[in-house]
This record gives structure tokens, sequence and C-alpha cells, in this order.
């Protein structure tokens, strides 16, 4: 089947498999890899991206449900090769060991934050719910999240 | 020039992991590689009388279908090579693999593996280490004669003595279940043959010579012929230990002569590597009226699963810290591995010492209560200090820090707990504090050492210096902390170190990421290394390039009949405090606040040790709590994360980690080890807690909602 599919602003037309999984078209179609599989129940959050500006988990939705529809990556999120406040804060507070996650921990808080961008620690943890982490036990990722938010409130940036 | 220890130098690796570019296993697929999919056995235990591959070798795209036949030594594992790396004749759980497929497709593979056509018999299935321990029971590896994986003892004193003697005795009985790794990237990898005909396979794993040297005595090559690297490895935590796929990666690149790639998906992770053991405790206990401690005898049996892996090694660690942190004269503590139908069990953060703290940290607060003393006091009274004997009738390895630990967290406990009441009439508030031990390193005389080499560039002042030592980064930050050790000692700045790690043939053996050992002992080597390199510079060299072997002192198996032996070079020591709420209703245990309390002997990376202790307590909160990996006759029935639960963000509580710095002896610039620990004390800390809360005990884990309900209904009709 045939997919106009825009990500991280270039639109990319493919011929696909109905069957394909959004989250296999940009890894194995596109080779954007940087968007992670942990599951395959849709529990873990690894492969969040950006959905017309919504996070999604993108093992939850076929390629060809999202035809004309605009996707952001993590590969996307740096604009002219500076770091998005939020990559910059998960370096530098440790928000990530075996970074596995980050990429949706990345994607679902930067979505979140759009919707909510002064969040308190209790509503950044309940954005969160779905996306595991196995390594940091959540407390640098929650400070990351809240000291990008600051950040960002000083400074705004687009996503 | 300024320090580089107690910094939080950002890892290196971040840059590629916020960016989205490091590259993990799964990454390393391109087009042109052949897929492989596993056949596993599916069924806990049945004969395979035949294979039929015809009907997938006729599927389009496929390329083979390789069977036990085609592997030149078909039998791996850590320590004794029982486990076929394609079953011919058996399967003994139902994680076995019994064929691999090749197809030029992941869905070809995929359809293909479903059209292998294997005709078995079943065979009666012990879901049960205690069934597979009666006489009568069939023998699950025949050649090996028994069910018993292995079994172990320790004596000390005269304890039958000792408790006829005893002014208070306790006796319970514990429980413990599987714990699921549940690293989140899945196993995955390629392999190839090179022009020099070397297989490389590049995966992940714990330790890059020992994975070589398993897939090297598999494929019967000599081990230069095999080059292991890792790429960015997702976790690990123990579950990494064990070759999963990469011996399959390199069977087939080695006979298909061509790339191969493999990615599992969540269940096949579940069922492809050890979990951690279950284990069943009976504990007695006595002391005298005063609060000293006069004996322990503690029999424990452990499912070892269907393959040995790592049982022998984690048994000791269980026996070895049946009586916990503390000093007792008269110890009898035996436990024995039984083979079963169940997924093997194997090394998981903590290997054995949670299991057998759940229960030591609990009698205690038994035995103090029946004396009618500070359970605390009574910790206080008989906790190990500086020169103290050890089960195994030798003294404690010096930089004993048990006691400072466990009064720095009591005393944060005082002020930052328990002062709020609970919000309505049917929650209740309780706190526990619990002591821990831990091993760092080998132990029992297994071999331990680690080796590294720096080479130091440039004229008047080093401009570049390179360190090699194979130790994996598994998330844990290890490269990170050893770089700032090299540069500390060359006292260059740490952009101008490069680490060389990940390569087998590249970077020398610093033993596995595990046993919380590579700051301790990789630390060391790179540490010596570095100083031998620059007394070479100083002496005129350019480049100036030095190796070391750091071998710690040596550890030795038990006598046979006194049982005495020097078990562990170094020590571990931690203390955790929790404060829970009960629901009286639904019986859900919260715990809202943790103070994690750690000798980490000299801080390396601030941020890092945080992150290894909050990281630590919530898989522990999990352990304690939440995490109930469940098998039923042999089968999986949480084969994913839906019914496999795993914390998230709205589990986890306040968490105060703190870190002491009590130099130990060996390490470099005193640093030890401590990543394991989180993992020891805070189980009974929550039971012990629960106990505060509502005066009832739980002794098994996970301490469920329906347990704790059943627990409180049990306290009523009593
Ligand atoms: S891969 Fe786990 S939620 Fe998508
Ligand atoms: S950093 Fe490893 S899963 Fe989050």
């Amino acid at each position: 089947m045939q997919v106009s599919i825009t990500v991280n602003g270039k639109r990319y037309e493919r011929n696909i498999d109905p069957r394909m999984l959004l989250v296999h078209f940009l890894r194995e179609e596109l080779g954007l890899t940087g968007t992670n599989i942990g599951c395959d129940t849709s529990q873990c959050g690894a492969c969040t991206v950006h959905l017309n500006g919504k996070g999604v988990k993108s093992c939850t939705c076929l390629a060809v449900q999202v035809d004309g529809m605009d996707i952001t990556t993590i590969e996307g999120l740096a604009q002219n090769g500076a770091l998005h406040p939020m990559q910059e804060a998960f370096w530098e507070l440790h928000g990530l060991q075996c970074g596995y996650c980050t990429p949706g921990m990345i994607m679902a808080s930067t979505a979140y934050l759009a919707t909510n961008p002064s969040p308190s620690e209790e509503e950044i943890r309940g954005s969160l719910e779905g996306n595991f982490c196995r390594c940091t036990g959540y407390q640098n990722i929650v400070a990351a999240i809240k000291s990008a938010a600051e950040k960002m409130q000083q400074e705004p940036v687009g996503v | 020039m300024t320090g580089f220890l107690n910094t939080s130098v950002t890892r290196p690796d971040a840059a590629g992991k916020v960016t989205g570019q490091r590259a993990y296993p799964g990454d390393l697929v391109r087009p042109g590689m052949l897929h492989l999919k596993v056949v596993f056995a599916e069924r806990p235990h049945a004969r395979i009388r035949a294979i039929d591959t015809a009907a997938a070798m006729a599927h389009p795209g496929v390329v083979a279908v390789l069977t036990a036949e085609d592997v030149p030594s078909n039998g791996f594992g850590l320590i004794v090579p029982d486990q076929p790396v394609l079953c011919g004749e058996v399967v003994r759980c139902v994680g076995d693999r019994v064929a691999l497929v090749a197809a030029e497709t992941p869905d070809a593979a995929e359809a293909a593996a479903r059209l292998v056509v294997i005709d078995y018999e079943d065979l009666p299935v012990i879901s049960d280490p205690h069934a597979a321990l009666q006489t009568d029971a069939p023998l699950l590896h025949l050649g090996w004669g028994t069910n018993i994986i292995s079994e172990f003892a320790i004596r000390k004193g005269d304890t039958a003595r000792a408790f006829a003697e005893a002014d208070v005795i306790v006796e319970d009985e514990f429980s413990t279940t599987w714990q699921e790794h549940a690293f989140l990237q899945p196993e995955a990898g390629i392999a190839y043959v090179d022009e020099h005909e070397r297989v490389i396979i590049e995966t992940a794993g714990q330790w890059l010579h020992e994975d070589r040297r398993q897939i090297a005595t598999m494929l019967q090559l000599p081990e230069e012929r095999i080059v292991v690297r890792y790429a960015a490895v997702g976790g690990a935590f123990g579950g990494r230990e064990d070759l999963s796929l990469q011996h399959l990666l390199a069977l087939a690149a080695w006979k298909l002569r061509r790339t191969v790639a493999m990615n599992w998906s969540r269940e096949e992770s579940m069922i492809g590597h050890p979990k951690r053991h279950p284990v069943t405790i009976r504990s007695r206990w006595a002391a005298r009226r005063d609060g000293t401690i006069t004996a322990v005898e503690a029999h424990a049996v452990a499912d070892g699963g269907a393959y040995a892996s790592t049982s022998q090694e984690v048994i000791k660690v269980i026996a070895l810290f049946a009586s916990g942190t503390y000093e007792v004269p008269n110890i009898t503590s035996t436990i024995v591995a039984a083979y079963t139908n169940n997924l093997p069990t194997g090394a998981f953060r903590g290997f054995g010492a949670p299991q057998a703290q759940f229960a030591a940290e609990i009698m205690i607060t038994k035995l103090a209560h029946a004396l009618g003393i500070d359970p605390l006091d009574m910790r206080r009274r008989n906790i190990y200090r500086e020169g103290g004997t050890e089960p195994t009738q030798v003294t404690l390895p010096p930089g004993v820090s048990a006691l400072p630990v466990l009064e720095r967290c009591i005393a944060e406990a005082h002020t930052r707990m328990g002062h709020e009441p609970p919000a309505a009439p049917y929650l209740r508030r309780g706190i526990g504090i619990a002591a821990g031990i831990k091993n760092l390193g080998y132990s029992f005389g297994y071999p331990e050492q680690a080796t590294a080499a720096v080479e130091l560039y440039g004229d008047a002042s080093i401009n570049r210096a390179v360190v090699r030592v194979g130790a994996a980064e598994v998330g844990q930050g290890t490269h990170t902390a050893l770089r700032q050790i090299a540069a500390e000692v060359l006292q260059v700045p740490f952009e101008r170190i490069e680490m060389i790690c990940d390569d087998s043939s590249a970077a020398p053996n610093a033993g596995s990421a595990s046993a919380s050992r590579l700051t301790l002992i990789a630390g060391r080597a790179v540490h010596d290394a570095a100083r031998a390199a620059l007394q070479q510079w100083h002496e005129e060299e350019r480049p100036a390039c030095a190796t070391v072997q750091y071998r710690p002192p040596a550890t030795t198996p038990l006598d046979p009949v006194t049982t005495a032996g020097r078990p562990n070079y170094a020590y571990g020591y931690a203390s955790q405090a929790v404060e829970v709420e009960v629901h009286l209703l639904t019986g859900q245990v919260q715990v809202l606040r943790a103070i994690s309390v750690h000798d980490v002997g000299r801080v390396i990376n601030p941020q890092q040790v945080t992150g290894q202790i909050e990281g630590g307590v919530v898989q522990a909160l999990g352990y304690a709590l939440l995490e109930q990996f469940q098998m039923r006759d042999g089968y999986v029935t949480t084969p994913h994360f839906s019914s496999y639960l795993l914390p998230t963000t709205m589990d986890v509580p306040e968490i105060i980690p703190i870190a002491l710095e009590h130099a130990e002896p060996l390490g470099p610039f005193g640093a030890r080890g401590f990543a394991e620990l989180p993992l020891v004390p805070f189980a009974p800390a929550v039971a012990i807690a629960v106990y505060n809360a509502i005066g009832v005990w739980l002794t098994r884990l996970p301490m469920t909602p329906e347990r704790v309900l059943e627990a409180i209904k049990k306290q009523h009709t009593a």
C-alpha cells in the first residue's frame, strides 16, 4: 500500500505491507533506529514518538494509519544541531543509564510539556506511567523533566 | 590539576543516547543479512523422536534449518556445559532451543519456524525442587546421575549444644520466587565471518571473554578465532551473564558464511535467559537473654531449573549469608539446588544475598521481639565488626563498616520518618530497618583477576592516553568511572583519555560486570596500569605502555571436613529504612520513603552512585511487592509485561540515597562496589515495616495484596 508520511520534517512516499507497524516503518523502512522496541504488548513506552505533536507508542499503530500525518522521532528533536532542552537535561542530570528507555522518555515528556508546560512533580510522574525504566529508579528522569520544563519556560522552543 | 574523583563527570555515551544515535544490538541489522528464528521447545519435558525440517526448508526465502547435528560441541554453560545449544534428544524446559531457521527476511524465518515439525514424546514434569529431590523422582539429566545440581554446607561451632543451652529460640520458614531481569532491551545481535576467518559476534553481554570462551568451545575453534563485541547494552542485572543467543548467532554465521541477525521479542527474552532462584529456607535462631545470638541453623532448597547456569555459586552465597551481617559462634547452614523442568535460574543482582537475608533480617527481628529487646539494639550488639569471624571460621577482610552504616541509617530514619499519621482509619503506617552484606567479586576460590593496559602518547606532556580494559558497560556507568580513575592517576583531562572496552580482541579480560566488582577490581587494574605507564613516561619512554593484571588476595574453597576457608576478599555493607502504609481493606502496601545507606569506600562519581542506589531500590521494591514471575507445571504464566508487573513512576517512593566513605583497603583510591546492595536489605525492611504497621509477618515474596489480606485474616481468626 502506498503511504506518504512526514517524518522529522521530511516527506517519505513508500509502498508498504498494510500490516507494518509504525515502529517498524521508522526503524526498517527509514533506518531511524533511535526509536526502540522493548515489548510486544504496548506496555513499555520505549517506542514513543510524536504523532501530529502528541505522544504515541509507535508499536500500537500501523504505518498506514498515519498516512498523511506528521511524525517526530528522537532523531528529529535537535534543531540545527542544538539539542532540545529535554535532551540536555537528561544528559546533564543523569536521567539515563543504559539509555534504552531514553528516546521514549524524552518523546513522551516533550509531548506532555506541550499540554502542561509547568507540571508538578506529581503530574510528571503521572504522565510517565506508561514508560518503563529498569535502570534509574525514575528519580533523575523526573528531575530532568522538571529542569527542562523550567528552562523551556524561560526560553520557549518549538517541538 | 584538580581532582577527577567525587565529581559528576557526565557520561560520554549520553550524547548518543539522548539523540538516538547510539546503536543497541537490534540496531545493527542491515539489508542483505540473514534473519534467524529459534524454534523453542515450548514444552517443559519431552523426548524428541524426530525433527522434520523439510517443510520449513521448502518455504520461500529459507536458507537453512540448523539442528543439534550442526553443532560441533553441543553443550554450554558458565560453570558446567550441561545446556544443549540445540536440543537433539530431550527438551527440559519451555525455553530450550531445538532448531534455528535462517531466511532472507524476518517474516520468512518466522513462518518457516512454525513449519518445523518436531515429534515429541512428553515426559513427566518436575516443577518443584522438593519433588525433584525425592528418591523416586525421574532423573532430568541421566548422565549426571542425580537431580542435585549442587549442595553446600557450612558448619561452625556446636549448633546442637547452643540450641540446648539457649534462653530463647525462634523458628520460621521463608519462601521467595523467581524474579525476571526485565532489562528493557531484548536480546539481539549480528554475526559474520571476517576475512581472517574469525567469527565476529556483535551483541550485548556482561563478559566479553567468557562469551568468547564458551563460543570457541562450542565451535571447537581457538579463542583467537572468535571476536565478541558489545554494542550499547540495554541493561543486564545478571540476566546477560549466560549465553542466550550469542552462540546461536555465531553458529549460524560459521555454518552459513553469511552475516546473520536475530532480534528477540519480549516473549522470547522472558524464556531465553535464567531468572533469580526461588528459595525456601527453614531457619532456627537462638540467643541468650542479653541479646547475643548464639546459633543459627538454616536449611534451604533452591530451584535451579533445567540447567546448572550459576546455581552452584549462588547457593554458596545463600548459605554464607544465612546468618546475615551478624557474627554467630554456632552455625549450621545447608543448601541444595535441584534440577527441575522450570526455566533455569542463575545470576541476578544480589546473587543469592537477597533471599538469604530476607530470612536472616526477619529472624533477628523476631528473636529481639521474643527477648523484649529493641531489634536495632539486637543488631548493634551482633553486627560484624573489624576483626570479626565469618561463618567459615576466618577473620573478615579488613574494612568492616557494617555498624557505622547501620547507625547512619537509624539516625536518618529517626529524623525523616514516622512524623505524619495516616490519612484514613483503614491505613496503617510502619517503619522497618534492615542491614545487609554482599561479597564484592568472585568467591570460594573461583579465579579472580582483572587486566588493564594503558598507553601514553605525547612528547613533553601527555597528549593522549589509551586505556584498554574489557569491562562491560551495561548502563551502570563503569566506563565513565574507570576513565575518572585513569584521569586521577595520570592527571590528564578526561577528554584526552580514550577507552577501549568493547572488543574481546582489543581489550584485555577484566572479568564480568557482576558481583559489584568492576569499580573495585577493574578499577584497581586501571589504577595500577596507569601508575606503571606513568612510571615509564617519567623514564622517558614514548609511548609509555604498561599492562597490569590485578589479582586480589586469594579466596579458597571450603575444607570438606571442617568447612573452614576464605570465602571472599571484600564485602560491601548497606542498611535501609522504609516507611510503608498498609491499606487494611485492599492489602496494598505502599512504600512512602526509603533511605538507602551504602559504604561506597570512595565516591568516584556522585551522580552515578546516586543513580545506582535509586535504580537498585526500585528493583528491590519490585522484588518485595510486585514482581511475581510465575510458572505452572513448567509453563510460564507471566510471559509479558502485561502479566509480569514492573514498578512504574507511580510505585516509586521518596528515595534518600546516602553514600559513606570508609575506604576499602584494596580499592582504587579506597573505592568499593555497592551496586547489588540496594537489593539486599530492602525486602526484609518492608516485611518488618509491615509487621510494625499491622502486626503480622509476611514470610513469602513478593508481599502481594492477596498475601497481605490473607495474613490479616489469619491473624483475626487466630
Ligand atoms: S515497544 Fe513497548 S510500548 Fe511499544
Ligand atoms: S536507562 Fe535503562 S531502561 Fe531506562
